[in-house]
């Protein structure tokens, strides 16, 4: 196991040939310079700061969640309150922290990745990050309005959303801002890719990280509409008379949950696929490979994604369906496996033998590797119906989805933190420090999560907050290690900062002498304005 | 020199019209879904409305990416 490479920084990286000498016009100074800015990285970085902030709000609300199902009985907070920090806590986590993170990614490394002045659209850019902070605002301010936040779940299933206070409103309006947001995000991105790829830079050269999010962007444009669509059936049933959901009225509850789900799966890839992109660009460098299998990478990507539009009634197997629905959303559903077993053993082909090193995006990207697959296989046990009947809406189904979104999405996002951070910042990491991060969270995640897998077995149900005795023990364990898990996080924090603040061993322009894609060819931190001349790519 | 530089200011319109024109067909299928979903509903045949679009998807997924493949 070696050291961060830092001798390893060629002096062809140390004067990059595509570097602008920033003698043209910089940012604003101050608060403006945020405002005010149409630069990728200024905006990548805004995304990123803001999904750190609401990953730890959302984080909060997980602990609240924790620290009430400690042990039995009501202890800290009344029902009502706990139901809506579930709500928050899934739409903050999905809307306000994954997503927004993804985004950031993309704004700060798709340009530099393509040999791309900046995003196509950069006032659009700047206006995608700015719709969030309102967004946020109107879920907060819900907390506060007659009725509390909306407390029927992140699905927001009539009838309970329908007959809930004014909190509702409020978190379908939020839900319109955060999909214009990803919308136009989305757009752009993809324009992006299209349009702005230096010479030579065919689809099939670029790197992985930008196909993940090309077929993303892609998934955002076709679904976020059906959602906006969807809750905007839900604000007309609630103010204007219409019934689309209401079954007194000739409407059915159950359209809401396949016009939901209908977004709502190809969703978890849209919040998947940029972390493959991200894990497909860690492992290569670290051990010291070419990403085996590229063409069937991509080809795997496209296929999830298409995939995922034909799956969506896994997720409401006990609503009642014809039998043949029931095989078709079944098989369909299990042969996702497929693609995704094809990434898996892509990634591992790739380190086989590898001259590999354990730096902590690498043990990020191994960690995603054995939780997300865990995560992956307890899909395949849910996605067999007589088997879902019987644990839908059970802790194993929270269990499952947070190994894929935590251990998945946010494992990966950690990953990509500390393997671009030299490059943001021209600082690098405390190793040690990440290390640290790397074992708190991966021993915490497990000791929270995995309790979950016998608590769903055993038959407790989710989104309640008092329990039967017969959970207790693994309740208190999960929540300890809730405890820990957030704990862990402060680490990332302090990490992050010290860079930020240039706290640490100045970066290389490529500190990671695997490296071999077009942003380490620009210095660290690079100038304000990159690729103003596009490379050419042979 | 100017020549240099009309020709560099053309390639910049030209890419300009392009972003546009892609940005125009991504959002015009985005209102196509927005709306869609909410007129399939009104008009009351979930079924088929959700086999036309999902059909939809597909077909704009595989052209979409597809006809940029060899670019």
């Amino acid at each position: 196991m070696s050291s961060i490479p830092h001798d390893h920084a060629t002096g062809h990286a140390e004067e990059p040939p595509h570097a602008h000498d920033d003698h043209a016009h910089g940012p604003h100074g101050g608060i403006m310079r945020w405002v005010t800015t149409t630069n990728h990285k200024d905006i990548g970085t805004l995304y990123l700061c803001f999904s750190l902030i609401m990953f730890f709000v959302g984080g909060i609300m997980a602990l609240t969640i924790r620290a009430e199902l400690f042990e039995p009985g009501l202890q800290i907070v009344h029902p009502e309150f706990f139901n809506s920090m579930t709500t928050l806590h899934g739409l903050i986590m999905i809307f306000g922290a994954i997503m927004p993170a993804a985004v950031g990614f993309a704004n700060w490394m798709i340009p530099m990745l393509i040999g791309a002045p900046d995003m196509a659209f950069a006032r659009m850019n700047n206006w995608s990050f700015w719709l969030l902070p309102p967004a946020v605002i109107l879920l907060g301010v819900s907390f506060f309005v007659p009725g509390g936040a909306a407390a029927g779940g992140w699905t927001l299933y009539p009838p309970l959303s329908t007959q809930a206070g004014m909190g509702m409103d409020l978190t379908i309006f939020a839900i319109h801002i955060m999909g214009a947001s990803s919308i136009m995000g989305s757009i752009n991105i993809i324009t992006t890719i299209l349009n702005l790829r230096a010479p030579g830079m065919t689809l099939m050269k670029m790197p992985l990280f930008c196909w993940t999010w090309l077929i993303t962007a892609y998934l955002l444009v076709a679904v976020m509409p059906v959602l906006a669509g969807a809750v905007t059936m839900l604000l007309t049933d609630r103010h204007f008379g219409t019934t689309f959901f209401n079954a007194a009225g000739g409407g059915d509850p159950v359209l809401f949950q396949h016009v939901f789900w209908f977004f709502g799966h190809p969703e978890v890839y849209i919040l998947i696929l940029p972390a493959f992109g991200i894990i497909s660009s860690i492992i290569p460098t670290f051990a010291r490979k070419p990403l085996f299998g590229y063409a069937s990478m991509v080809y795997a990507v496209a296929g999830i994604a298409i995939l995922s539009f034909i799956v969506w009634a896994h997720h409401m197997f006990t609503v009642g369906m014809p039998a043949a629905g029931l095989l078709f959303f079944m098989y369909a559903t299990m042969l996702i496996a497929v693609p995704t077993g094809v990434k898996v053993f892509n990634w591992l082909a790739t380190m086989w033998k590898g001259e590999m090193t354990f730096e902590a995006p690498m043990l990020f990207a191994i960690g995603f590797l054995f939780l997300f697959t865990l995560g992956g296989f307890t899909g395949l046990v849910l996605a067999i119906t007589p088997v879902d009947i019987q644990l839908q809406d059970t802790y194993y189904v929270v269990a499952h989805f947070h190994y894929v979104m935590v251990a998945g999405s946010l494992f990966a996002f950690f990953g990509g933190t500390y393997y671009w951070i030299p490059k943001w910042t021209g600082t690098m990491y405390d190793e040690r420090l990440g290390k640290l991060h790397f074992w708190g969270s991966m021993i915490f995640f497990n000791i929270t999560f995995f309790p979950m897998h016998f608590l769903g077995l055993a038959g407790m149900p989710r989104r309640i907050p008092d329990y039967a005795q017969q959970f207790a023990d693994w309740n208190m364990v999960a929540s300890i290690g809730a405890l820990g898990f957030g704990l862990s996080q402060l680490i990332f924090l302090y990490a992050v900062i010290k860079c930020i603040r240039g706290d640490g061993a100045k970066a290389p322009a490529k500190p990671w002498d695997g490296g071999d894609t077009l942003e380490w060819t620009l210095p660290s931190p690079p100038p304000y304005h990159t690729f103003e001349t596009p490379p050419v790519i042979r | 020199m100017s020549t240099h530089a009309e020709s560099s200011d053309a390639a910049a319109a030209r890419r300009r019209s392009a972003n546009l024109r892609t940005a125009l067909i991504l959002l015009s299928i985005a209102l196509v879904f927005f709306f869609g979903i909410i007129a399939s509903k009104l008009i009351g045949d979930p079924t088929a409305s959700l086999g036309v679009i999902g059909a939809a998807v597909l077909l704009y997924l595989v052209v979409a990416i597809g006809r940029n493949l060899r670019k």
